[in-house]
């Protein structure tokens, strides 16, 4: 069985997810990137979900938590700490 | 690790079915060392793990309440912790596991979403049908980068809560789909169908929004963005 030497508009788009999160082989990685080099409209839907995944993440790790978190964190493992539970008792 | 080793850690252990893997993804020459004090490991990971907590209960209140008990129940078992390993993930498995004993049924669910009618590449089809992709050479930051946070927030915490705690692991944590798999103790291939499908909802909700907030109608693109 020969091996594969490149893939179609199909095998590419089923893999693009995965080839977005680099969850490929090194041989699939090459494959569907010298099919993006060669497909402009390939090309084009990876820009874009490419670009989706950075805004989103963008987005969504701006948030932040209260400042004071991680005193109160720190003031509840004390408590813990004092109180002397046993592990796992509530 | 094994599932009986989590045993001590407060709460059931939803994924337990199978083996839990090892946390064992980070590079060594990033471990910590084997002394170091719990909160020097928690406290650099507090603030995406809030981030998560947020998603995951969609409240800030529960967000909080949620990130400090995990941490209590982290410490509690920290004696498991294996130095070297993963912290994060390890801490995120309770976090996500104490979500699921403690918090998920708190807030109803978001209405169901019908997964069939969420086409692959939704916003890449919406957006090339207003002719933006003449208009500008990223027009997915052009629909995007003018919806609001609070908008990219919404349309997150709107999946079923299947999607949504993988799609919150993988855009809020960056985790790889091996990593979500490790923290959910559940097969890679749950990880990719989920976060597959999770995505072309969260599209489509994006989508929804930039309607509803006038960024994109369907007589006139946003201008161009540079």
């Amino acid at each position: 069985m020969s091996p594969i030497d490149r893939y179609n508009c199909e095998e590419t788009f089923r893999r693009l997810d995965d080839f977005l999160d680099r969850h490929l082989s090194p041989e699939e990685i090459r494959l569907v990137q010298e099919h993006l080099d060669t497909c402009g409209q390939c090309a084009s839907e990876y820009a874009f979900e490419e670009s989706v995944l950075r805004n989103v993440r963008a987005k969504l790790q701006r948030i932040k938590a209260p400042d004071d978190l991680l005193s109160r964190v720190r003031q509840a493992l004390e408590r813990e700490r004092g109180g002397g539970r046993p592990s796992g008792s509530r | 690790m094994t599932a009986d080793s989590l045993r001590g850690i407060e709460g059931s252990i939803i994924f337990a079915s199978r083996p839990t893997p090892d946390f064992t993804m980070t590079d060594p020459s990033q471990a910590p060392p084997p002394a170091e004090p719990f909160e020097a490991l928690l406290a650099p990971v507090l603030d995406r793990a809030y981030a998560l907590a947020y998603h995951l209960s969609r409240s800030r209140d529960d967000a909080e309440d949620l990130v400090q008990e995990a941490a209590l129940q982290a410490f509690r078992a920290f004696h498991q912790f294996r130095p070297g390993t993963n912290f994060r993930a390890w801490y995120l498995h309770i976090l996500t596991n104490c979500f699921f004993a403690q918090y998920r049924k708190r807030k109803r669910e978001p209405r169901t979403l019908n997964i069939e009618d969420a086409e692959p590449l939704y916003l890449y089809s919406r957006t090339r049908e207003l002719g933006m992709h003449e208009k500008t050479p990223d027009p997915a930051s052009a629909v995007l980068g003018k919806l609001g946070e609070d908008q990219v927030h919404a349309a997150i915490q709107a999946l079923p809560e299947e999607y949504r705690v993988v799609c919150a692991l993988y855009f809020v944590e960056e985790l790889a789909y091996q990593e979500i798999a490790g923290v959910l103790r559940c097969p890679v291939g749950t990880v990719r169908s989920r976060l597959h499908r999770g995505r072309k909802l969260l599209q489509k909700e994006l989508w929804a929004a930039a309607r509803e907030h006038g960024i994109v109608t369907a007589k006139a693109a946003p201008e161009r963005v540079e």
